[in-house]
């Protein structure tokens, strides 16, 4: 799914609603590979600005971009940004990923509905995301 | 040797007594706020209602809380009346429960009580959650305007720390110093200014709680705020940290837990005072 189709899901709904595709979100991360356990357990590739411990790594090869992810099932709004990225950019090519808008979460509508407070964790996943691709291009 | 009791043993409740009352829906409602907007969403106790701070609690427009009026609808619509026993639970140790606690005391509701180790302990217990959102008839509810006595501003703060009366930081010793101008983990919510208002005492919030997320004990509390920081009950005190929601934590320990006869939650916190012109600051 493209992140323009992500963000026109996100267009035009409620808050509640929008809450639910959130949640929907949270649920469908997919599992992080076993090869990727013992990364994740030893801190590396962790987000730090989040109070949750996320763990996402960005790897490009060939032009294109891998993306493997955890975050704990209590730190459901992280969780379900994290998914949201790994459904839009996982597979696709650097260039692509790249051209991404800087203002993806207000596209979604989530300054709005999280509140300036809890934006800001996400805003660092979103950056560490693109900056690994551009620094791996 | 039994423990000494809180001051208020009734603001606070086990886990037992939920399990005993949940089903009291005309009198008692559970409400469960966190810090994450979607954790209710994923499961809480059966019954419970969903109260967030940002969304609820706060206005969107001015930095303020709701107004009473805003307050009162929410209460009606959760189905609230200003009888019911409301039972605040959450995660991070009971921190947004305290500070959802805290806004209804801003408001005038009586009957108001922390379930002990909140989500933590509840899940830890192995006990039912489920995703179902109850629905409750709509209450009568008439809210007071809100009550100053337990919410400083800043120029009350201004003149409390002239006066040299105490006041408490409950932020991490780095943002105390000065070293970081926010939580470790929330890098924008800063302010311009590094540092602590002078003569404030860091007592991070989180000393109060145990692993398992219940209070420590009154003795252990005593041991922490009077022994080793020697604050007085008696004495005006005025509490903060960077948006006054962790210090609404350490307010509840304070007023109830320790029977401190007046204190009072500076919510304008660190966000405020750290980008004022003028005002004193320590490093």
């Amino acid at each position: 799914m493209t992140l323009e189709a992500i963000a026109e899901e996100f267009a035009d709904v409620d808050d509640e609603t929008r809450l639910e595709l959130l949640l929907d979100y949270a649920v469908r991360l997919p599992p992080l590979p076993p090869a990727y356990h013992a990364l994740r357990d030893a801190g590396v590739n962790m987000i730090h600005e989040c109070q949750s411990p996320v763990f996402m790594t960005v790897e490009v090869t060939g032009g294109t971009v891998h993306l493997y992810a955890d975050v704990p099932r209590e730190a459901p709004t992280p969780r379900s940004f994290v998914s949201i990225l790994v459904r839009a950019f996982d597979g696709q090519p650097a260039h692509h990923v790249l051209e991404a808008p800087d203002d993806l979460l207000y596209r979604l509508g989530l300054t709005h509905l999280l509140g300036m407070q809890r934006i800001h964790g996400l805003s660092a996943i979103y950056r560490h995301t693109l900056s690994e691709v551009a620094r791996q291009l | 040797m039994a423990d000494k009791a809180y001051a208020d043993k009734s603001v606070l409740v086990s886990t037992d007594w939920v399990i005993a009352h949940m089903g009291d829906t005309a009198n008692v409602r559970l409400i469960e706020s966190n810090e994450d907007v979607l954790l209710y969403g994923t499961g809480h106790i059966p019954g419970a209602v969903h109260i967030d701070w940002v969304n609820d609690l706060n206005d969107q427009l001015v930095r303020d809380y709701v107004g009473h009026e805003r307050f009162a609808i929410l209460c009606r619509e959760k189905g609230i009346g200003n009888d019911t026993t409301v039972v605040f639970y959450g995660d991070k140790n009971n921190w947004w429960a305290c500070y959802a606690f805290w806004v209804f005391k801003l408001y005038g509701h009586e009957k108001c009580v922390i379930m002990n180790g909140g989500r933590t302990k509840w899940l830890a217990e192995g006990r039912e959650i489920t995703t179902e959102v109850p629905n409750y008839p709509a209450a009568s509810y008439t809210a007071r305007s809100q009550d100053r006595s337990i919410r400083a501003f800043r120029d009350e703060v201004l003149a409390h720390q002239q006066a040299g009366r105490p006041l408490v930081d409950v932020r991490s010793p780095a943002e105390y110093d000065g070293t970081l101008l926010h939580m470790p983990a929330y890098p924008q919510e800063g302010a311009l200014r590094g540092g602590h208002i002078p003569g404030a005492r860091n007592i991070p919030w989180s000393r109060a709680a145990r692993e398992d997320a219940t209070f420590k004990s009154r003795t252990e509390l005593e041991a922490i705020y009077l022994d080793e920081q020697g604050l007085d009950p008696n004495a005006e005190t005025v509490a903060y940290c960077r948006i006054g929601e962790r210090s609404s934590h350490s307010w509840f320990v304070l007023t109830y837990l320790l029977g401190f006869k007046n204190v009072r939650n500076y919510d304008g916190s660190w966000t405020e005072w750290g980008n004022l012109v003028g005002v004193p600051i320590e490093k």
